[in-house]
């Protein structure tokens, strides 16, 4: 047996144990990449380095054999950088987005990618929940969204964006088709109380995601009919009124109480609201900053009065979002704001500390060059734009839809959720550029084989697929080519993947750290993590 | 024969004489390109159906090491070196000039006559630039004389070739014994050709004279050499002997049997000042005996161990190399001495590994000795891949019998069963001479089973490298013999504890090995006592660059810089001033002149960012860039990473984008803080040696030129060598003599007769041809305004 200590901690291992296997026998968490239990070390990725404090030298424990007497750190400033920075190495060479443009240009963070799957897959209503998901009005929205996610589409850089919008509204009239009301389920049943001042997109928002942790939310607006600024405002989409009123019953069905024709003033905010209530959001727009005005000290700038972090004002408990915070000039936006001051509610009543909603770690390589531009469209419908038939104010019918749809080229990748690089680089707070110094590599998808399709821009290599394939000898299997920056995993005399790996394909799939090979149909990938 | 029967019967011929197993993809591969030049589709896949070799393996292989081809070539292959010391002298240009002149855009010109590829070393340093077509080397080139080079190449290929056939041989007695040097250098430069001219002379003139091969002089930069020995007489040495200079030469010290000849002679000794003052350049002659001239210089401050009779033996003559005391050291051990002894005489004598890393040579060798097992290895490692470095072609080139010696000593000091030479393809002479050599020593009964009757057996074979600079690293290495791709994998544990096949390895390099023998002969002590107190011995360096005498040398560990730059190496020629000498190649570091009195060791050589490396020392005067120069050595390693390890394949590449970006004047300060961040990153983070240590140039040259980079940065190279930075410009003391506008390649120069001429900087290639063809010298290069 084998003693060393590991963070302090002492374990004993039997001879010929590697110390990445000796920290996992102790619980010890250390990132690795090019590992998989059961094959070869190949120590590529060296993401899981640890210090030798005997030597203070810095090495991949997935190779270092565990010795008598060692001590070992897996943790500390040297080793962390030591880590980001191979991280940061392989961004600088990785092409590929992990969320589509669309979706980090949607404010609302619409996975619109995978609603256009279930769209074209004819899954009208699932399409509907994932956007529900993030989305609190798909039908009012669906109607007056100025898209900005058509604006950042890359099938633009095609021929013309697909009709993100009207395929939300689509999918938003095709559940209001439905007798009762498609809404989410609830968390556990809160018993604190919110007040919401103000039925614009933003309160309206907030009171859908409050209700929807179990909380119970009443909306309180001086005017005898909800909807804040929808009701009024000038936009270059139409908004039929009985749209909005079907969202609003939405909401009424989902739990919420009305107030109407209650008119609040910054006293009865600091009294009556805070006393009866838990917490106040305040989101009665533009007009309504007269009441902000009020409630802070005289001397206070709004700035100061109000948390950026988590748009708490400085009288606790009370909250701000909208247009009264900010001008909001898409109504997307206020949605947005509105879903993340219900976030800052929540922790504030679950007495978390406040946090900035963060997204993950997200790659993205800017615009299509002209051979990217025929890889994206391997996945799309060629024709152009559809119009709606029926008009746009009506939208599609739904074989429109499902050919509109058809036209999105899944700029998001594969592995999404499951894809390690992004999950480390998010955890080790990787910069993308920080080692971005060469025009990047145009990236290629192979997706001749039935199942698998392979993009090398994606590959670490760290050539687990290489052994993996190896041991089906009824196939050629990949190999490594080349030397260098320039080594690709590929098909020995550059043959098409579609007969490399057989039997092996599925192994392959799972053991890719990234999404280099990845089951052509999306959602496969989501099975393993 | 259709070529399918003909790929059949070369694959099944190759495979019976390598068999079918999968590890011996290599030399099947090997062979196979040397029967089809390239590697035929077609008899790839036939050899995976026949042998154990799998496409993915194969495949593998083929795109790892450089020497394997998928597509045919061209006719003739033009080897441009590329080395450090070409690379100082303008390789890259004659590179590009080469394809320019032959409209080459992919890999071979249209009618695929040629083939243009760039090579790592041809370990001609001394000559560089160097461009070997086919067998045929040019040294000396220049961008302007390539049209010349490729016609008299063509030239020489459309005459039949001129066979030669010595009368046979009558024993008379002999006048005296002519040497003539023949190692790679010296064939480089023409010596081929003068032995030819030699041996004609000599035979057409009826003089009875020995003429001996020996191996590398060292004096490489002054080859061919021709030595003449004659009974009584002082030594005299000709250097940069030209084929039609021998017949000359010879008649002056020897006399002609037929009377026309004689007379002949006797009018050529009187005109011998004439003669020779015509050629000035070319023939100069030295005597070694005498003080203060270039050559004694050169040699007298020198101590030959690893290089001992340099000039005297012939390499393959065993019985001279026993007469010199050849295989006494050996016999010594198999006869009186145990193991143990001979390790313990090896630790005394302070001997390290001389392949770079410096790791003492008797620790390994105690691991090995330690070890139990059935079969242990031991590996002569000489794939000497830096680029300006050839210590270890020379050695195997001239001292055959020595390095096996040394491999048979350290053998029998271990145990091991079995031992392979390592040496690279690109050597193909030292790959020849230890083929020979361990044919001789086998037949003499110094390799095989019961050697010398003492019941230690050992078999030895040799391995060629495929090129691939990391296969120097020992893990590597091995995995190329296994048939692998050569990717380093991580020590612990090391080859001498797991090695080749799982068995316990001992890896020592060439000059290591050649160490050895002079050790055990002359006693631990006498090692012991040369060099400095944690560097023993002597070590051999391949000096080129910017140095009036370039060559191999080989001096005691603590020689200061000063004393081989300017004492050995004759000081830094045209009038330029010295400015760094860069020690240890890709590896290395650059060494400013303001440390020009370090003693160079070991750990003097680490402490100031640089390495022993294997030994390659380039000068560099005050011309050359330093910026470019950690371009030049990074772009290597890059090329030459295995590619495994995230820390060097990304790392030396974004540092070389940072690099090549600093270059074209797009550099910002900040690209120096990352460059430096991403340099330590590397360094720390590399799974082996090659990446650990490619940093290096660009550390040192940080450290000591930081400024020169920050004048890039600003847009200006100081010594005019960044393509992008300058210009060509045409002084007024043109006297439109037009020569310029003819050569130009690219028409940036108008013909304007009798009239300044004007080079239009938007067509201007940077080719550097009008600024050499100029009579007047009115083309410079200035940094752009």
């Amino acid at each position: 047996m084998i003693s060393l200590t590991i963070d302090h901690k002492k374990v004993d291992v039997p001879e010929g144990t590697t110390v990445l296997q000796a920290a996992r026998k102790l619980g010890v968490e250390i990132p690795t990449m090019c590992y998989l239990e059961g094959y070869e070390n190949r120590a590529s990725c060296l993401l899981c380095m640890v210090k030798d404090n005997g030597n203070g030298k810095l090495s991949p424990s997935c190779a270092l054999p565990a010795s008598n007497g060692m001590d070992i750190v897996t943790q500390d400033a040297e080793v962390y950088k030591s880590r980001k920075q191979a991280l940061e190495l392989l961004l600088s060479d990785h092409v590929g987005d992990c969320e589509a443009p669309c979706r980090m240009g949607c404010p609302a963070f619409i996975n619109i990618p995978k609603v256009n799957r279930l769209i074209t897959e004819g899954n009208f209503i699932e399409a509907y929940k994932l956007v529900q998901d993030e989305l609190a009005m798909p039908l009012v929205l669906g109607h007056i969204c100025e898209a900005p996610c058509e604006k950042v589409c890359r099938r633009e850089e095609i021929d013309t964006t697909v009709s993100i919008c009207q395929l939300i509204k689509f999918v938003a009239k095709e559940e209001a088709k439905n007798p009762a009301a498609l809404l989410p389920e609830k968390e556990n049943t809160k018993t604190q109380t919110i007040a919401i001042v103000g039925s614009g997109p933003a309160g309206l928002t907030a009171a859908f995601h409050l209700l929807e942790k179990g909380y119970s939310v009443t909306i309180i607006d001086k005017n005898n009919e909800a909807g804040g600024s929808l009701r009024t405002e000038k936009r270059s989409k139409i908004l039929p009124q009985e749209v909005l009123k079907a969202e609003i019953k939405r909401l009424e069905t989902f739990g919420a109480n009305f107030q109407l024709n209650k008119h609040i003033s910054s006293q009865q905010i600091t009294t009556e609201l805070k006393q009866s209530y838990d917490a106040v959001l305040l989101a009665s727009g533009a007009e309504g900053a007269q009441i902000l005005e009020e409630l802070k000290e005289p001397s206070e700038t709004l700035k100061s009065f109000i948390n950026p972090l988590n748009l708490e004002t400085k009288i606790s408990g009370v909250f701000i979002a909208g247009s009264l915070y900010k001008q909001q000039k898409m109504a997307v936006k206020a949605v947005a704001q509105g879903k993340e001051v219900a976030l800052a509610i929540h922790r504030y009543l679950q007495g978390l500390s406040p946090e900035k909603m963060k997204r993950m770690f997200n790659s993205r390589f800017g615009k299509l060059n002209d051979a990217e531009k025929a890889e994206y469209m391997k996945e799309a419908a060629t024709y152009n734009q559809l119009q709606a038939a029926s008009g746009s104010l009506l939208g599609y019918q739904a074989e429109e839809a499902i050919k509109e749809a058809a036209r999105c080229m899944h700029c998001d990748c594969r592995k999404v959720d499951n894809c390690k690089l992004r999950i480390y680089a998010d955890e080790y707070q990787a910069d993308r550029r920080h080692f971005l110094f060469r025009e990047r590599k145009s990236l290629v998808k192979f997706d001749e084989h039935e199942e698998v399709i392979y993009e090398p821009e994606k590959c670490i290599r760290c050539s687990l697929c290489v052994e993996i394939s190896g041991q089906d000898p009824a196939s050629p299997g990949l190999t490594e080519v080349g030397r260098g920056f320039n080594v690709q995993i590929d098909v020995p005399f550059q043959n098409s993947i579609k007969h490399a790996i057989k039997q092996e394909a599925e192994a392959c799939v799972r053991a890719c750290p990234t999404a280099a090979l990845s089951f052509k149909e999306a959602e496969r990938n989501k099975e393993f993590s | 024969m259709d070529m399918t029967q003909d790929y059949k019967r070369v694959v099944d011929a190759i495979l019976a004489e390598f068999g079918r197993e999968s590890h011996q993809a290599i030399p099947v591969l090997q062979a196979i390109q040397q029967n089809y030049n390239y590697l035929p589709q077609e008899a790839m896949d036939y050899l995976c159906a026949q042998s154990e070799i799998t496409p993915a393996q194969l495949y593998g292989i083929s795109t790892f090491y450089s020497q394997f081809r998928h597509n045919p070539v061209g006719k003739h292959i033009i080897k441009v070196c590329v080395g450090t010391a070409c690379h100082v002298k303008g390789a890259m240009q004659v590179y590009d000039g080469f394809k320019r002149e032959l409209q080459i855009e992919g890999a071979a010109d249209t009618d695929g006559l040629f083939t243009v590829d760039k090579i790592a070393c041809l370990g001609c340093c001394t000559i560089a630039p160097v461009v070997q077509i086919d067998d045929i080397t040019y040294g000396h080139v220049s961008t302007q004389k390539i049209p010349e080079i490729l016609e008299d190449f063509l030239t020489i290929q459309s005459q039949p070739k001129k066979a030669f056939i010595a009368n046979e041989k009558v024993n008379r007695k002999k006048q005296g014994e002519v040497r003539i040097g023949l190692g790679s250098c010296c064939v480089a430069s023409g010596s081929a050709e003068v032995k030819t001219e030699l041996e004609r002379t000599l035979d057409t003139n009826k003089i009875e004279v020995d003429v001996k091969h020996v191996g590398c002089v060292g004096i490489c930069n002054q080859v061919p050499l021709l030595e003449i020995h004659k009974p009584g007489k002082e030594v005299a040495l000709y250097t940069k002997i030209r084929p039609d200079e021998v017949s000359t030469v010879i008649k002056k010290h020897f006399k002609p049997r037929a009377w026309t000849d004689r007379f002949k002679a006797q009018l050529y000794g009187t005109f011998e000042d004439l003669v020779f003052k015509s050629v000035p350049l070319t023939t100069r002659r030295y005597n070694p005996e005498h003080r203060d001239t270039p050559v004694s210089d050169f040699l007298d401050q020198q101590i030959a161990i690893a290089t001992e009779f340099r000039g005297v033996l012939s390499p393959l003559d065993l019985e001279e190399y026993k007469q010199l005391g050849g295989f006494a050291a050996f016999n010594k051990c198999v006869s009186e001495q145990k193991p143990k002894n001979i390790i313990n005489q090896i630790k005394q004598s302070g001997l390290k590994g001389r392949g770079g890393g410096g790791f003492p040579a008797a620790i390994k060798w105690e691991i090995l000795y330690e070890a139990q097992s059935d079969v242990k290895y031991i590996i002569c490692n000489g794939d000497e891949g830096d680029p300006g470095a050839f210590m270890d072609r020379m050695l195997l080139e001239s001292y055959p019998f020595r390095i096996i010696e040394g491999l048979l000593i350290a053998g029998y000091a271990v145990g091991a069963t079995e031992g392979i030479f390592y040496i690279r393809a690109e050597y193909p002479l030292a790959v020849s001479r230890i083929r020979e050599a361990i044919a001789i020593c086998r037949k003499a009964g110094y390799i095989g089973k019961n050697i010398l009757g003492s019941g230690f057996d050992l078999e030895v074979d040799v391995f060629e490298g495929a090129g691939a600079f990391v296969c120097g690293e020992e893990t590597a290495l091995i995995a190329s013999i296994e048939g692998k791709r050569g990717m380093p994998s991580m020590r612990p544990p090391y080859p001498a504890e797991k090695g080749l096949w799982g068995k316990p390895t001992l890896i020592n390099n060439t000059e290591t090995l050649a160490c050895v023998p002079w050790i055990v002969r002359k006693g631990a002590a006498a090692f012991e006592d040369i060099g400095t107190k944690n560097s023993k011995g002597t070590k051999v360096f391949a000096l080129a660059g910017k140095i009036s005498r370039g060559g191999l040398i080989e001096v005691p560990m603590g020689m200061s810089i000063r004393q081989i730059v300017e004492d050995i190496g004759g000081g830094i020629p045209d009038g330029k001033s010295f400015k760094a000498v860069q020690i240890g190649g890709p590896s290395g570091g650059c060494i400013p002149a303001s440390m020009v009195d370090l003693p160079i060791d070991f750990d003097s050589l680490d402490e100031v960012g640089a390495m022993m490396g294997s030994g390659g020392l380039v000068v560099m005067d005050d011309s050359d860039c330093m910026v470019d120069i950690a371009r030049y050595f990074l772009s290597f390693t890059e090329d030459q990473s295995c590619g495994k390890c995230t820390f060097c394949r990304v790392g030396t590449r974004q540092m070389l984008e940072i690099l090549n970006r600093i270059c074209r004047g797009e550099g910002r300060m900040k690209d120096l803080d990352v460059l430096e961040e991403l340099a330590e990153t590397t360094k720390s983070g590399s799974l082996c040696g090659l990446g650990k240590t490619a940093p290096n140039p660009v550390l040192s040259t940080l450290q000591y030129f930081r400024e020169e980079y920050i004048e890039h940065i600003n847009g200006c190279c100081p010594t005019g060598k960044c393509q992008e930075l300058i210009q060509y410009h045409i002084l007024d003391t043109c006297i439109g003599c037009t020569i310029c506008a003819q050569r130009c390649p690219t028409q940036a120069i108008a013909m304007a007769p009798y009239e300044q001429h004007m080079v239009q900087d938007a067509d201007c290639v940077k080719c550097d041809v009008c600024r050499q063809v100029c009579p007047v010298d009115a083309v410079i290069v200035k940094p752009y305004d």
